[in-house]
């Protein structure tokens, strides 16, 4: 069951990249888009299976592959990869479908993004480590591929820094997981296999080099600056991917193999963490407010909002758990529609300074539907109560309060000045007077409004109704905290059960 | 000939818009003499003159028979008489014929108030609160622009203010409250406030009968050029022009009609004259000046973002941003919609092939609105100069130089950054 979403996409990559003669442009369009639809039907489907009450690993398969190296294909889904697997097949099918028709090397562009559709897909549920380093670094190809040739002017420098950056990641993290099963004497990379044993010595060495490795992907402060080049020179549909989906990659490996195999080690390096994380989202936050490219300012606002979930992460308890794997789809679904719409107004309009844009809420001759929903987006990432960013904030916080007090409230206000940032955005880029060539921009096609209406009805509807968000994961984050070998002594001030269960 | 005589005699202007300037000396108008130009300013005095049928129609109703009505809430729904009210200057029994059509309603007029936007038979009131209806309002904000903004010049004006009118108000006042003891009541407590509502009638009358004429008018520039008759900006100016000659006579008045009987409260015998108190004072107030429009932008007056002089205001149709057309609150996205309903095909065909076009047509047709009264101001100030000045093909350079002075000193009210003016000299200004 869970192949289907990891070699749906790649067979269908595989299908157009290499049988070219078989399907013209407008079929080879059609039939990506049908592949992604189907991908995301079936993790629909998946979601409907889905036991909600069981907090440990569902539909797992499990074939041998390279038992020598411990290497096996297993794989399974629980509450923490399930929201984030949801949300590469929902993202992968938006960015094909508002991919025009006219995209050049269309075939190519298909594939990778399908290629990168099956690598995140597969990272997110593979049960062995040596199969999730394979899924994280194939997931590199795409990416790098995409960056370089279908991104801007200095396509060719972002592309190369964000692979060497990628690349590193992608080393210190398979020393990582070496290190972890030479030194627990596992034969498997199977990470259900407890880590312990392991003298905390060991587990600090082994973590932080996870936290760097991932730290990378997420990005974190100090590891950040590949990402305002990538994010800004990649294409709007790739910085979807980039923003939405591919940097969870880095806060599930820490949640997934940080916490889940390092518990001791977890909660030595979780005050510095959370202080990493306040540095994160000051930085990110302050770094956005002198922004004048739009693009760039979301990218830092990405950075600002991500820590979040480390620290999240950091403080551990259900109710924080439950806040980061909320705040990862949050921010997945919200910056998704901010790079979407980012790109249809730089298409329309030649540009993403603020220094030119302007009255593009003009209800006839701007963008007012893109306008109306970039105010959304932002009003969602600045955690505007009633939209999903509000719920992934608000978890986050409450739960982290308890143990990182003012660390959380130092992120707190990094909320305000995203209020900051995204009013300047607005007030520069929506208000004022439409002039010179402003005053004939193209209309939007319906084929590009409906990845901004599809993503704006889920940040709404997830907002206004949380528990169809939180009751995916929150049997997962228990378990993982029940599974720590103490129990937290914050079990939240807030009763997280009352939060979560939806009203009779 | 003429063109050439005047730059024989005079050397080129260092006007800012020198070249309007010396297209005015050549008998021009200040929008640019082009077939397209053309087509869009009579294909817009045509969807203009059909609510402007209804405006006139329901202003003298107002003004003549709602009166101070202090519940006016079926103020726009015209009554059979009104509609069957007969223009003066069109059909067989018109003091001047302009337009050789019927002088009762415009059928497109009838039918759009019978079925509206829907197309679709309703009864009234449902067409009314569906808003799918002649916008009243856009004729009422242009009624208040000349009221607030009064002493632009002429007679009718500086009398409202005398004691023959309020005289003349008062009367009618106590007749319209007859048998009304707690309106008569209120008239004794607060008589200027009645006075004043009464003043405002005074300016729907006003108006009512300036529009009288313009829509007979804009009709048969139509109907000319679609029968080949007009061919040109200058001679669809011309006509205007002539026009304007032709019925500056007609009296402004304000009559009141109370139980069958009617209370001059303006009299015809005052002899107010259709150009000078009403025609040009509309242009000043209208197209000139106003107000800010409500709703689309904050003005800091402290700042002097709002001129301190009402003379010095500048947001009429000539200054216009047509932009922000759609969004709520502003009179000229009242009279867009208005001739919206109404515009010809070959304007609407025109109007698809460019920009958004059906999404936009409201902003594209607010454009060739904003031309079109360029081209009504420049018959406006070429009537002038025939009234006040001299020929263009005069063969005194004196006389040719008053003429430039005069053009330029009316261009330089165009020298603001918001004046439209350059604009329109490009066809790429949709």
């Amino acid at each position: 069951m869970l192949s289907t979403l990891i070699w749906l996409p790649m067979l269908g990559a595989a299908f157009i990249g290499l049988w070219p003669r078989l399907l013209n442009l407008s079929q080879t369009h059609w039939v990506a888009r049908a592949i992604a639809g189907l991908t995301f039907l079936w993790t629909v489907v998946l979601i409907f299976q889905f036991d909600f009450q069981i907090g440990g690993f569902q539909f797992q398969e499990h074939l041998p592959w390279i038992e020598p190296l411990g290497l096996d294909y297993q794989l399974g889904v629980d509450g923490l990869s399930l929201p984030l697997v949801a949300l590469n097949s929902l993202l992968i099918w938006l960015v094909l479908l508002s991919t025009d028709e006219q995209v050049p090397r269309p075939r190519l562009f298909y594939s990778m993004v399908l290629l990168l559709s099956a690598a995140i897909a597969g990272a997110f549920l593979a049960q062995n480590l040596l199969l999730f380093f394979l899924f994280y670094e194939l997931e590199l190809i795409p990416l790098y591929l995409l960056i370089g040739i279908w991104g801007g002017v200095n396509r060719g420098y972002a592309a190369t820094k964000f692979l060497i950056y990628q690349a590193i990641s992608g080393i210190i993290l398979l020393a990582g997981f070496l290190g972890w099963a030479w030194l627990s004497g596992s034969t498997t990379f199977n990470y259900e296999v407890g880590a312990q044993v392991l003298p905390l010595g060991a587990q600090l060495v082994l973590l932080i080099t996870l936290v760097i490795g991932f730290g990378i992907k997420m990005p974190l402060v100090p590891f950040h600056t590949w990402l305002p080049d990538a994010y800004v020179e990649a294409s709007a549909p790739v910085s979807m991917l980039l923003g939405g989906i591919v940097s969870k990659l880095g806060t599930y490996g820490l949640l997934r193999f940080g916490l889940g195999l390092f518990p001791d080690a977890w909660e030595v390096i979780a005050p510095w963490l959370s202080i990493l994380a306040v540095a994160t989202a000051l930085y990110g936050s302050l770094v956005a407010i002198v922004q004048t490219d739009i693009k760039k300012m979301i990218a830092f606002s990405s950075v600002a909002h991500m820590s979040y979930v480390l620290l999240a992460s950091a403080a551990a308890n259900p109710l924080s758990l439950l806040g980061a794997v909320c705040q990862m789809v949050a921010h997945g679904l919200i910056v998704a529609l901010l790079f979407h719409l980012v790109g249809l107004v730089e298409t329309k309009t030649g540009s993403r300074d603020l220094t030119v844009l302007k009255g593009l809420l003009n209800p006839k001759r701007g963008l007012p539907l893109v306008g109306g929903l970039m105010i959304v987006g932002t009003m969602a990432s600045a955690g505007i109560p009633g939209l999903v960013g509000f719920i992934g904030e608000f978890l986050t916080f409450q739960g982290s309060y308890t143990t990182f007090p003012v660390q959380t409230l130092l992120c707190l206000a990094t909320t305000a000045l995203t209020s900051v940032y995204f009013v300047l955005l607005i007030n520069r880029a929506l208000f004022g007077r439409l002039e010179g060539e402003l005053a004939y921009l193209p209309k939007v096609c319906r084929f590009e409004q409906i990845p901004a209406i599809v993503l704006t009805i889920l940040i709404v509807c997830l907002g206004v109704q949380p528990s169809w968000l939180v009751h995916w994961s929150q049997s997962t984050t228990e378990a993982m905290v029940a599974a720590m070998a103490h129990q937290p002594a914050v079990e939240t001030a807030l009763n997280s059960q009352a939060l979560v269960t939806p009203p009779a | 000939m003429t063109t050439t005589a005047t730059k024989a005699k005079l050397p080129p202007s260092n006007h800012e818009f020198a070249p309007v300037i010396h297209r005015l000396e050549a008998g021009g108008a200040m929008l640019p003499d082009t077939p397209e130009n053309l087509m869009q300013i009579i294909g817009i005095y045509k969807a203009y003159a059909v609510p402007m049928d209804f405006y006139w129609r329901d202003l003298l109703y107002i003004a003549e028979q709602v009166f101070l009505n202090p519940f006016p809430l079926f103020k726009y729904f015209l009554p059979q008489d009104s509609l069957e009210r007969h223009n003066h200057y069109a059909g067989d029994d018109a003091d001047l014929r302009v337009w050789r059509g019927e002088a009762t309603a415009h059928p497109e007029l009838l039918e759009f108030i019978d079925k509206g936007e829907l197309k679709t038979k309703l009864p009234k009131l449902v067409h009314h609160l569906l808003h799918d209806r002649v916008n009243m309002e856009f004729a009422e904000a242009c009624m208040r622009a000349m009221l607030w903004h009064r002493g632009m010049g002429g007679q009718f004006d500086p009398y409202l203010d005398t004691d023959e009118y309020k005289a003349n108000a008062d009367r009618a006042i106590r007749a319209y409250f007859q048998g009304n003891p707690p309106m008569l009541g209120l008239y004794k407590l607060f008589p200027e406030m009645f006075i004043e509502q009464v003043r405002q009638l005074s300016y729907y009358s006003n108006l009512g009968l300036f529009w009288e004429v313009m829509a007979p008018v804009f009709f048969e520039m139509s109907d000319r050029y679609d029968e080949g008759d007009i061919t040109s900006v200058p001679e669809a100016m011309n006509f205007l022009v002539n026009g304007i000659f032709a019925v500056a006579g007609r009296p402004i008045y304000h009559h009141v009609h109370i139980r069958g009987e009617v209370y001059e409260i303006i009299p015809k015998s005052k002899g107010f004259m259709w150009l000078y108190e009403a025609a040009l004072p509309y242009v000043e107030a209208v197209f000139y000046r106003t107000a800010p429009f409500r709703g689309t932008k904050s003005y800091n007056a402290q700042a002097k973002q709002v001129p301190e002089d009402q003379k010095d205001f500048h947001y009429g149709i000539l200054y216009a941003d047509v932009m922000p057309v759609g969004t709520a609150g502003i009179p000229p996205t009242l009279l867009m919609q208005d001739m919206l309903h109404f515009l010809p095909p070959y304007l609407v065909d025109y109007y698809r092939q460019h920009c958004r076009g059906e999404d936009d047509m409201l902003i594209q047709l607010g454009v060739s609105f904003q031309r079109s009264m360029y081209v009504v101001t420049s018959a406006v100030i070429q009537a002038l100069r025939t009234a006040l000045l001299y020929p263009l093909d005069d063969p005194n350079p004196k006389h040719l130089q008053a003429n430039r002075t005069f053009f330029e000193a009316q261009l330089d009210r165009f020298k603001r950054p918001e004046a439209r003016l350059g604009d329109i000299q490009s066809s790429d200004y949709r």
